[in-house]
């Protein structure tokens, strides 16, 4: 991948991968290898964009495509790391934002199920009803139905109210 | 006041540290050291394959009273499985701090080097194993009734052996020492193909990648 290629058409829309990546890891280690793959993904597939929707679109799309993929992979591979033996004190070192909020709002997001996440993710950054569902592959007639179960089951998560 | 989760998002993501990128720099790190390691994993069962392939010929070979042939060709198979777990230990010696590139250009290097050696090393194993295996079970206890059968219907006979048959098998002994290194390589890449074609596809990536 040319530096150029990264620098122009991936590093201004790092943020999108960094919070859709973000949303789909529980470490550090995994949220590098997912943004390192999206950014393989993006440069392997830049041949494949047609223009017919915005570059960042297709990013979101490839981003959510991507991480969808390597959870359910991660899902299916019996992981040996042993992590649900990490002390406390290590994990809270691992946190993602120094934001005390946001932290907790994306270890609510973690909670829900692949799709939901993606469909939340895309609502926080002001997409229209019309663009998730592009995005997503979904009808837009649901979405906002959709939107609103999940800001409920959401704020129960952060309310601590269901696991 | 209790921040909804739209106002949380916003505001988090104002904090400078919440969007800083990972260095793409390594993108194959990880990928290369699982791709040697699922390598090495199949070489352990394969070198375990010949251990216990080989023993339970060494068994066979003692029940059918061909001890001499069968203890023969189990210290020749356990002497390649020694061999082999040398390979294995050179392997786990490849520097695992060097580019991702370089790791799998040595790693590709090893297998090359590696196969090249097996393939000198069938030159003789491959023959000595035929030759063993033939005259191990011409010369077997249970094999004896068949001896003598042939002994009474024809004289071309060398050293008790059927002469025509003996030669067909020397010449298949020969071609296989000839063709040792296309035989081994053929093997190589029935067992490890998936592992060789994947090493082949990051390898072009990479190099890619590097344009």
């Amino acid at each position: 991948m040319s530096s150029d290629f990264y620098s122009a058409s991936i590093l201004p829309y790092a943020p999108i991968i960094i919070k859709i990546c973000r949303a789909y890891t529980d470490t550090q280690e995994d949220f590098e290898d997912y943004y390192q793959e999206v950014c393989l993904q993006i440069w392997k597939s830049r041949h494949n964009f047609q223009g017919q929707s915005e570059w960042s679109t297709w990013v979101y799309r490839l981003s959510l495509n991507v991480s969808m993929t390597l959870l359910k992979k991660k899902k299916n591979t019996p992981q040996h790391t042993g992590s649900e033996f990490i002390p406390e004190e290590l994990s809270e070192d691992s946190k993602a934002f120094s934001d005390e909020s946001l932290e907790q709002l994306f270890q609510a997001i973690r909670k829900l199920s692949e799709v939901d996440r993606g469909i939340i993710l895309l609502y926080l950054e002001e997409k229209s009803y019309q663009e998730i569902a592009d995005i997503m592959g979904t009808n837009p007639n649901h979405i906002g139905v959709k939107i609103k179960r999940i800001k409920e089951r959401l704020k129960k998560l952060l309310d601590g109210k269901i696991n | 006041m209790e921040k909804s989760i739209e106002t949380t998002w916003k505001q988090g993501f104002l904090k400078s540290d919440a969007l800083i990128a990972p260095k793409v720099n390594d993108i194959y790190n990880r990928k290369s050291i699982h791709l040697i390691e699922k390598f090495e994993k199949m070489f352990k069962i394969n070198i375990w394959g010949i251990i216990i392939g080989s023993s339970l010929l060494f068994i066979g070979a003692v029940l059918a009273g061909a001890l001499v042939a069968g203890s023969l060709m189990l210290v020749m198979m356990l002497y390649v499985a020694y061999t082999a777990y040398q390979e294995l230990k050179s392997l786990e010696k490849l520097d695992k701090g060097q580019s991702s590139y370089a790791f799998l250009k040595s790693f590709k290097e090893w297998i090359d080097r590696s196969t090249e050696r097996y393939g000198n090393m069938y030159r003789f194993v491959y023959p000595a194993l035929i030759l063993l295996f033939y005259f191990g079970i011409w010369y077997s206890d249970i094999f004896s009734p068949m001896r003598e059968k042939v002994a009474e219907s024809t004289s071309d006979l060398i050293f008790g052996l059927h002469t025509y048959t003996t030669l067909a098998i020397f010449i298949g002994a020969g071609i296989m020492s000839a063709f040792s290194k296309v035989i081994h390589k053929e093997d190589v890449r029935a067992i490890y193909g998936k592992i060789l074609d994947k090493l082949d596809h990051a390898l072009a990536e990479m190099e890619e990648l590097q344009r």
